[in-house]
C-alpha cells in the first residue's frame, strides 16, 4: 500500500465529506452512514463487513461510530484503497480477476500459488463471474493480513510450517478479527 | 439435536407465501431476514442468513424456491427447539454454560478458554451472551472448522502440521 499514499487533505475539506456523510448530524457517522457513502461501482450495497471491519479500524472511542477526530484517517484509508484498487484494475473494468489480484498480492510482498489465489477470489467473487469489486478486494487482503499475522505467531522458527494443535487452531481462527 | 417432523405441505405453502413478499416465486436472502427474529429488536444476522440460503439453496440462484423451502423451514425449527432447551433459564440467549453444555451435546469437548473464544466473537450486545442468530453461526462455523481440521489430521491425534499457503486455503474456503 506503501506506493498509492495520498496527502491529508484539509480539515475544511474534510470537515464537508463529514458533514455529507453523517446524515442525521448526530456528529458521528454509524456504519450505516458509511454504508450508504461507499460505493463498489455497481449497485448492490458495499459490503457491510468491509463497513464494519473499517469502523472497527478507527473507532478509537469503541463505540462502533467514527467521530469528525476519526475521520480525517478513515477517509484517507479508504482513498488510499481506491487509488490501489484502480492501478491493479488494468482493464479499467470496476473489478479485478485472478491475474490482477495475484498481481496485487505479489506487490504487498505476498508469495502465493495460483490456486490459493483462486481460493481467495472464489471466496469474494460476489457476482460468479472469476471478478472482485472494490469493496471485496479490501475485505480480501485485511483478511489475508490478519490470517498471516495469526500464522506468523505460531511459526516462530519462521519455517513457514505451523504444528497446531485442534483447541489451539480453533482458538486462532475464532479470535480472528475477520 | 432434536427432530421436528416436517409439516404438511399445505403449512409449508401458507409460510411459504408469507415470507415471499414480493410473490415472485422464490425467497431472498432479504425477505428471509425480515421474516426470521432473533428475539431482540436487532436484525436477524445477515451472516447466518447467508449461511442457511447457502445450505438449501440447491439450484444455486442465491434464492429460495418453494421445492427447497420445507428442508429450510425445518433446519431452522429444530435449531430454534434446541436453542430453548439450552437456554435454561429462558432469558432468549445463551451463556458460557449453556453454550459449553450445548457443545458438549454436539460432541464437541472444547476447554473453558476456546468456549470463551467463541463466545466473545459471537457476543453481540457485549452482556457475555450469545443470540439466537449467532448461536447458529457459531455451530455452524464450529462444525465447518472442524471438518477442514480433520482433513488435515490423517493419523487423527489432534495435531496438525500446516504449510502457510495451506493455511491461508484452509481458512479462505471456510464458509
Amino acid at each position: 500500500m506503501a506506493n498509492f499514499m495520498s496527502p491529508m487533505p484539509s480539515r475544511e475539506f474534510l470537515w464537508d465529506v463529514f458533514q455529507r456523510v453523517d446524515k442525521d448530524r448526530s456528529g458521528f457517522i454509524s456504519s450505516d452512514e458509511l454504508q450508504m457513502a461507499l460505493s463498489n461501482g455497481t449497485w448492490t450495497p458495499f459490503n457491510p463487513e468491509t463497513v464494519r471491519l473499517m469502523i472497527g479500524m478507527f473507532d478509537k472511542q469503541n463505540r462502533g461510530t467514527v467521530s469528525f477526530e476519526d475521520f480525517g484517517a478513515l477517509w484517507k484509508y479508504v482513498t488510499d484503497w481506491q487509488a490501489c484498487f484502480r492501478s491493479f484494475d488494468r482493464d479499467g473494468s470496476g473489478n479485478i480477476n485472478v491475474t490482477e489480484l495475484k498481481n496485487a498480492l505479489t506487490s504487498f510482498g505476498y508469495s502465493l500459488s495460483e490456486q490459493v489465489v483462486s481460493v481467495m477470489l472464489k471466496r469474494f467473487d460476489r457476482f460468479g463471474r472469476g471478478t472482485i469489486l472494490f469493496d471485496d478486494f479490501i475485505q480480501c487482503c485485511v483478511v489475508l493480513h490478519t490470517l498471516t499475522a495469526a500464522f506468523r505467531q505460531f511459526d516462530t522458527d519462521q519455517d513457514g510450517y505451523i504444528t497446531i494443535h485442534y483447541e489451539q487452531f480453533l482458538n486462532m481462527v475464532f479470535g480472528l478479527k475477520i | 439435536m432434536a427432530q421436528e417432523q416436517m409439516p404438511p405441505r399445505e403449512f409449508l405453502w401458507d409460510m411459504f407465501q408469507k415470507l415471499d413478499k414480493d410473490r415472485s416465486g422464490s425467497i431472498t436472502a432479504s425477505e428471509l431476514q425480515t421474516a426470521l427474529s432473533n428475539g431482540t429488536w436487532t436484525p436477524f444476522n445477515p451472516e447466518t442468513v447467508r449461511l442457511m440460503m447457502a445450505m438449501f439453496d440447491k439450484s444455486n440462484k442465491g434464492t429460495i424456491t418453494f421445492d427447497d423451502f420445507g428442508a429450510l423451514w425445518k433446519y431452522i425449527t429444530d435449531w430454534q427447539n434446541c436453542f430453548r432447551s439450552f437456554d435454561k433459564d429462558n432469558s432468549g440467549n445463551i451463556d458460557r454454560n449453556e453454550l459449553r453444555a450445548a457443545l458438549q451435546t454436539f460432541g464437541y469437548n472444547l476447554n473453558d478458554a476456546t468456549v470463551a473464544t467463541m463466545l466473545q466473537k459471537f457476543d453481540r450486545l457485549g452482556k457475555g451472551t450469545v443470540l439466537f442468530d449467532d448461536f447458529i453461526q457459531c455451530c455452524i462455523m464450529l462444525n465447518n472448522l472442524t471438518t477442514a481440521f480433520r482433513q488435515f489430521d490423517t493419523d487423527q491425534d489432534g495435531v496438525v502440521t500446516l504449510h502457510y499457503e495451506q493455511f491461508v486455503g484452509l481458512v479462505f474456503s471456510i464458509k
